[in-house]
């Protein structure tokens, strides 16, 4: 599926504004920066230049960024950020309320088919039909919404996602209407569409690419170095490994002395003793008072 | 600027003229916007296709001019709706924008002039002090 140059203008555009302290005024100028940069690709693209090519050539064209923000300082406070969070498009929250309904009620059918009422066959089937459909188009059309964190999905990928979630939805509803007593032929044909859903979503599993936005992309490397002490620092890891190997033989000793000694009703104290000691030296290891 | 002595290239009026222009970026900001709301990428694309292509403004100058226009009061920024690539910020010009352009266009229609005048003095006095060089 081709990706359209704007994609390519999200990620060079993110690239360029990498380890620059953001602010709310510098976040303004990075989203019209943006907008004007999708603008110059698209003429580009309309003149025959490939996508990648073409939003390189706009971000070219640009310059340095830092040139551009001189003058607006950095301001990173949680008030500014709230300023630029994506809010949800309407319409999308109106599309989202109806399609979950449509699967509500298609389910409320196929729960009362089940317990309650006689419901032909057909209407089942019509149930399953639109839980599938309405569970799929939800998928798809979340996925296309830009949020705070992340860019929105090309259209294609999404309706990938979605007819997958489509399949699923629909092979699990077959099953079910072979519990229905509606034949063979449907637990069969159900097993292979529910095969086809998970094919797919295993491809575009596999094929994803990262679609975070820069400022969240930073701030999980920040978190990540907070748990990360034992990649930069092996010496911990080896005392680490040896404390664990030294307490857990105290607690197996312990543990035996305490059997023959006071009996089984107080031995077990032992391990939990284990298990406290190993909380609070993973805790102080990790996550060193002085950092 | 101009390149010194022998060979005034075009190379050389290419940076004149660019600096000349660059001196003048507020005014034709505010020029582009007298008629109609626009944003970034539009107004570059029309600075540019103004002058066929042989002159443009960068874009980071173009970023640094609205700010400094938008302190001064002379214009106002509004985001667009959300269109494919995000949303457009769309610069209006004020009042007291209108005003600032049409002094500096007298300013520089005055300029001209005079420039125009001076440039072309020695071929108006040439021929009264008689120092005419050859």
């Amino acid at each position: 599926m081709t990706i359209p140059s704007s994609m390519y203008v999200h990620r060079l555009l993110d690239e360029a504004f990498a380890g620059i302290e953001m602010s709310p005024d510098r976040q303004d100028l990075k989203e019209e920066m943006r907008a004007n940069l999708v603008a110059r690709a698209a003429e580009l693209d309309a003149a025959g230049v490939a996508p990648q090519a073409a939003a390189r050539q706009a971000v070219d064209e640009l310059g340095d960024v830092r040139g551009a923000i001189d003058g607006i300082e950095p301001d990173p406070t949680a008030a500014g950020w709230s300023q630029h969070r994506v809010r949800p498009d309407p319409v999308f929250l109106v599309r989202t309320v109806l399609g979950s309904a449509l699967a509500a009620t298609g389910l409320a059918v196929l729960v009362l088919a089940g317990t309650a009422l006689d419901v032909p066959i057909a209407a089942q089937l019509a149930a399953v039909l639109a839980v599938a459909l309405a569970a799929g188009a939800v998928t798809a059309d979340a996925l296309r919404q830009e949020t705070t964190a992340n860019h929105p999905m090309p259209t294609g990928r999404a309706v990938g996602y979605g007819i997958a979630t489509v399949l699923g939805v629909a092979g699990a509803g077959a099953g079910w209407l072979y519990l229905q007593d509606a034949g063979l032929p449907w637990i069969v044909g159900g097993a292979l569409v529910v095969v086809a859903s998970a094919a797919l979503f295993a491809y575009l599993g596999a094929t994803q690419t990262n679609r975070h936005k820069e400022w969240v992309v930073r701030l999980q490397a920040s978190h990540a170095e907070v748990g990360d002490r034992f990649t930069r620092d092996p010496a911990a890891a080896a005392r680490f490994g040896m404390y664990t190997v030294t307490t857990w033989l105290v607690v197996l000793a312990a543990f035996v002395v305490l059997t023959l000694s006071v009996g089984w009703a107080w031995s077990w104290l032992a391990v939990v003793g284990g298990f406290v000691a190993m909380a609070i030296m993973i805790a102080r290891m990790v996550f060193p008072e002085h950092r | 600027m101009i390149g010194n002595g022998r060979d005034v290239g075009s190379t050389g009026v290419d940076v004149l003229a660019a600096d000349l222009l660059r001196g003048h970026t507020d005014t034709i900001v505010l020029g582009l916007l007298r008629r109609a709301d626009s944003y970034g990428f539009e107004i570059f694309k029309r600075i540019r296709d103004a002058t066929g292509g042989r002159h443009e403004i960068k874009e980071a100058t173009l970023y640094a001019t609205y700010r400094r226009l938008m302190k001064d009061g002379l214009i106002e920024a509004y985001w667009g709706d959300e269109s494919q690539g995000g949303r457009r910020k769309y610069y209006r010009i004020t009042d007291a924008g209108r005003a600032v352009y049409r002094r500096n266009v007298a300013a520089w229609t005055a300029t001209r002039d005079i420039i125009d005048v001076l440039l072309d003095l020695d071929e108006r006095t040439g021929t009264h002090d008689g120092r005419r060089s050859s």
